[in-house]
C-alpha cells in the first residue's frame, strides 16, 4: 500500500537519510495521508466487526469452544453446512455454464444485439433481489403460472413441484448469479485479439480447435473470476433461498438469522459464520493449489 | 507545508465524518416501533396521531420490532425506541432480564379501569391488541365444507391440500396439534411435545411453512395451501378486499400483542402517559378495529365496534365462545429458546 512509500517528497524521509527497515516501512508520504479515511473507513466497517465477531464466537455466552462444540454435537448443523456448500457449487456450475456460452454469444453479436444481450443481463441486474424473488415465486408455484399453464395445456395432470425443493432455490439462485458471471466472462472475451484465433486457422487449425486452443484460455482470467464471484456470493444467499426452497434446503445464511433474530443467541450465530468463514479459505486455499488463482484473476490479456 | 494542509484536511474529513454518525432525540417526541405494514399505518392513526395532537408530541416511527435490535439499544444505553409492540413472551423475558420500564402505579390503575385481563399484563407490559391463531380456508376450494376445528384441519383425507403454518413456536402450531390429538383445552399447557410432534409428524409432508402475515394470504388466496393457520385480522382484511378467504373460529386460540417502554428511554414518562391515555380511551381502540382487523385490548371498546364487524373482533363475545384457549405467554417465555431450538432441527430434518 502507499502507506509504506518511502519517496523523498514526505518529511519523514529528508530529516534521516537512512531509515531502518521497520521506520521505512511505517513512513509515511504526505500524498498517503489521503488514503488515511479509507483505511479508517475499512477499519471501522469491516475489520473491527469481523474481529468482534470472532472474539464473540468464543466468548458471549461463556468463554470457551461451546458454541463451535454445540455445532458439532448437533449433526443437523453440518447438514446444513454441507447443504450450503452443495448448493453453492451446483449454482455456480450452472451459472458458468451457461454464462460462457452467453457471454461469448455478446463478443460475436453485431452492436445492436450486443446492447440488448447486455441490457437482458442488465435490467435484472438492477432490479432489487427481492422484488425477483417474489416474481419467481408466483411463476414457479404449484398453483403459479408455469404449472398453471402446463396444466392447462395438458402436458402434466399433477403440479409439478419446483418451489419449496432444491430445483427451485437453484433455479432462483442462478438467476440472481448470471450477471456476476456473465460481465466479466464478457469484459475478458472482449479484449481478447481476435486475429489470435484467425492466426490459429491459419497456421492450420480447424474453427473448432482453434476455439478451444486459443480463445478458451485466454477467456480463463474472466471465468476464474465469473466463479470465484458467483461461489462466495452463492455461500451467503438468504432472501432467494428462504423464499423459494423448502426446509430441507435451509441455507447456513437463514440459520444464522434465524439464531439472530429469533432465539438471540449471537455467539452461535457469530460462531456459525465463523465456519462457514473458515471453510471458504479452506476451500480456496485448497483450490488454489490446483489452479493458479491468481494468476487466471490477473490474467495475460 | 503541504504535508501538512493534507493530513489536516483529512483529519477533518474524518472527524465530521464521525461526528455525523450521532444523533439527538427531542424531547417532545416519542417513537414508535411496530411490526410494520399497513396494521401499523392503521394503529399509529387511531391510537397515536390522536393522543400526538391532544398532548402536542411528535411522533416517529421505526418498524419492524427487532429484539436483537431492542436488546442491543438498551445495552449500548442508546435507546431510541420509545414505545415498541412485542409478543408477550419476550416482555416477559425481557422485563425480568431488567431490559425494560416497569409500569408505574397509574398504567396499572388505568388498565384496571379499562378492565385489561389481568393474564394479558406483566410488570412491563399492557396488551396492545387481540387477534386469533385460527383456521383460514379458501372459500373457493372448500365452499360448502371446511374444517371447524384443529381435528378436521389435520385431516388430509377428508379435507385435502396442502397445510400452511408459521415457521414459529409461538405461532400457535403445537397448541393446534394438541387439541387435533384430543387434548382437553384446559389441560394444554405445559404442552406435551412430544405427543405435539408426533402430531405433527403425521403431516409433515403436507406442510408449507410461511414467515410473514402476507405469506400466509397469499398461501390460502392462491390455492397453494387452502389451509392455513393464520392471524384472523389478516384474513378479515383480505376477505374484505376481494380474497377468496375465510375464518373459522371453531377452537381458535387467542393471542395477543404487547406494548412496552425499552429500559432507559429518555421520554419514558411521556411513553406512560400514552399508556394511560391510550387505556382510558376504547373509542380509540374501537377505530383500531375497524381500521386494522384486529380486536381492542380493552373489552370496553368492543361495544363501541359497529355490529357487522363484531363477529370478527378477537376479544368479542362471539370469537370468545368458540374459543378453546389463551396462548400462555408465561410457558413460552420459559420455554422459547428451548421448544425453538427443537422445532428448527425437526423443520430441516
Amino acid at each position: 500500500m502507499s502507506l509504506a512509500q518511502t519517496t523523498g517528497r514526505g518529511g519523514a524521509g529528508r530529516r534521516s537519510a537512512r531509515p531502518s527497515r521497520l521506520r521505512a516501512y511505517f513512513t509515511v508520504d504526505g500524498w498517503g495521508l489521503l488514503i488515511l479515511p479509507l483505511v479508517v473507513f475499512l477499519a471501522v466497517i469491516f475489520v473491527v466487526p469481523l474481529g468482534m465477531l470472532i472474539a464473540k464466537s468464543f466468548t458471549d455466552p461463556t468463554l470457551g469452544l461451546d458454541n463451535y462444540r454445540e455445532i458439532f454435537a448437533e449433526s443437523l448443523y453440518l447438514k446444513i453446512l454441507t447443504n450450503t456448500f452443495v448448493i453453492a457449487l451446483s449454482v455456480t456450475a450452472v451459472t458458468l455454464l451457461l454464462a460462457y456460452p452467453y457471454a461469448y454469444l455478446m463478443t460475436i453479436a453485431t452492436p445492436v444485439w450486443r446492447t440488448v444481450l447486455l441490457l437482458l443481463v442488465l435490467v435484472p441486474f438492477w432490479t432489487s433481489v427481492l422484488v425477483r424473488s417474489f416474481a419467481l415465486v408466483l411463476l414457479l408455484r404449484d398453483t403459479g403460472v408455469l404449472n398453471t399453464i402446463a396444466q392447462d395445456v395438458g402436458l402434466i395432470s399433477e403440479p409439478f413441484p419446483i418451489m419449496r425443493t432444491m430445483k427451485g432455490v437453484i433455479f432462483g439462485m442462478v438467476q440472481v448469479a448470471l450477471p456476476f458471471a456473465v460481465l466479466p466472462i464478457y469484459a475478458t472475451m472482449r479484449n481478447i485479439d481476435t486475429r489470435l484465433t484467425k492466426a490459429a486457422q491459419g497456421l492450420g487449425d480447424r474453427p473448432s480447435g482453434a476455439f478451444w486452443r486459443v480463445f478458451v484460455p485466454l477467456s480463463m482470467p474472466g471465468v476464474a473470476a465469473g466463479l470465484l464471484l458467483t461461489f462466495i456470493q452463492a455461500l451467503g444467499y438468504y432472501i432467494t433461498p428462504a423464499m423459494l426452497g423448502g426446509p430441507k434446503n435451509t441455507m447456513i445464511g437463514e440459520l444464522i438469522v434465524q439464531q439472530v433474530s429469533t432465539v438471540l443467541q449471537f455467539g452461535f450465530a457469530a460462531a456459525l459464520a465463523v465456519l462457514l468463514l473458515s471453510t471458504t479459505f479452506v476451500l480456496l486455499a485448497i483450490a488454489s493449489r490446483f489452479m493458479n488463482l491468481e494468476r487466471m484473476l490477473m490474467g495475460r490479456s | 507545508m503541504r504535508t501538512k494542509a493534507i493530513s489536516l484536511v483529512s483529519t477533518a474529513a474524518l472527524v465530521l465524518s464521525v461526528a455525523a454518525c450521532g444523533g439527538g432525540e427531542d424531547s417532545d417526541s416519542v417513537t414508535v416501533t411496530m411490526w410494520g405494514g399497513q396494521a401499523q399505518e392503521a394503529h399509529v392513526k387511531s391510537y397515536f396521531t390522536p393522543w400526538a395532537k391532544e398532548a402536542d408530541v411528535s411522533i416517529r416511527q421505526d418498524s419492524p420490532t427487532d429484539y436483537a435490535k431492542l436488546d442491543a439499544q438498551v445495552k449500548s444505553g442508546k435507546v431510541s425506541w420509545g414505545l415498541a409492540e412485542v409478543e408477550p413472551n419476550y416482555a416477559k423475558s425481557a422485563c425480568d432480564a431488567g431490559k425494560l420500564e416497569k409500569l408505574p402505579e397509574r398504567v396499572v390503575e388505568a388498565a384496571q379501569k379499562a378492565e385489561i385481563d389481568p393474564a394479558q399484563m406483566n410488570d412491563c407490559a399492557i396488551p396492545i391488541l387481540q387477534y386469533t391463531f385460527s383456521i383460514a380456508y379458501n372459500t373457493d376450494k372448500f365452499g360448502d365444507k371446511h374444517p371447524t376445528n384443529w381435528a378436521e384441519f389435520f385431516d388430509t383425507k377428508a379435507f385435502p391440500g396442502k397445510r400452511g403454518f408459521w415457521k414459529y413456536v409461538t405461532g400457535g402450531i403445537f397448541e393446534a396439534a394438541l387439541l387435533a390429538d384430543g387434548v382437553a383445552p384446559d389441560e394444554l399447557y405445559p404442552l406435551d411435545l412430544d405427543r405435539a410432534f408426533r402430531k405433527l409428524d403425521s403431516i409433515k409432508d403436507d406442510i408449507v411453512w410461511y414467515d410473514t402475515g402476507d405469506q400466509q394470504i397469499q398461501l390460502v388466496a392462491s390455492g397453494e395451501a387452502p389451509l392455513v393457520q393464520a392471524w384472523n385480522g389478516r384474513v378479515t382484511q383480505a376477505a374484505k378486499a376481494g380474497e377468496p378467504v375465510a375464518n373459522e373460529y371453531g377452537q381458535n386460540l387467542i393471542s395477543y400483542d404487547q406494548i412496552v417502554i425499552p429500559k432507559g428511554y429518555k421520554n419514558a414518562e411521556l411513553a406512560q402517559d400514552w399508556m394511560v391515555w391510550f387505556l382510558e380511551n376504547p373509542q380509540a381502540q374501537a377505530d383500531d378495529v375497524t381500521a386494522s382487523g384486529y380486536g381492542p385490548a380493552s373489552p370496553q371498546a368492543v361495544e363501541l365496534v359497529p355490529a357487522d364487524v363484531q363477529p370478527d373482533v378477537a376479544g368479542g363475545a362471539e370469537v370468545n365462545e368458540q374459543s378453546a384457549a389463551l396462548m400462555n405467554y408465561d410457558y413460552w417465555a420459559e420455554n422459547y429458546d428451548e421448544v425453538t431450538k427443537r422445532f428448527n432441527t425437526w423443520i430441516a430434518k
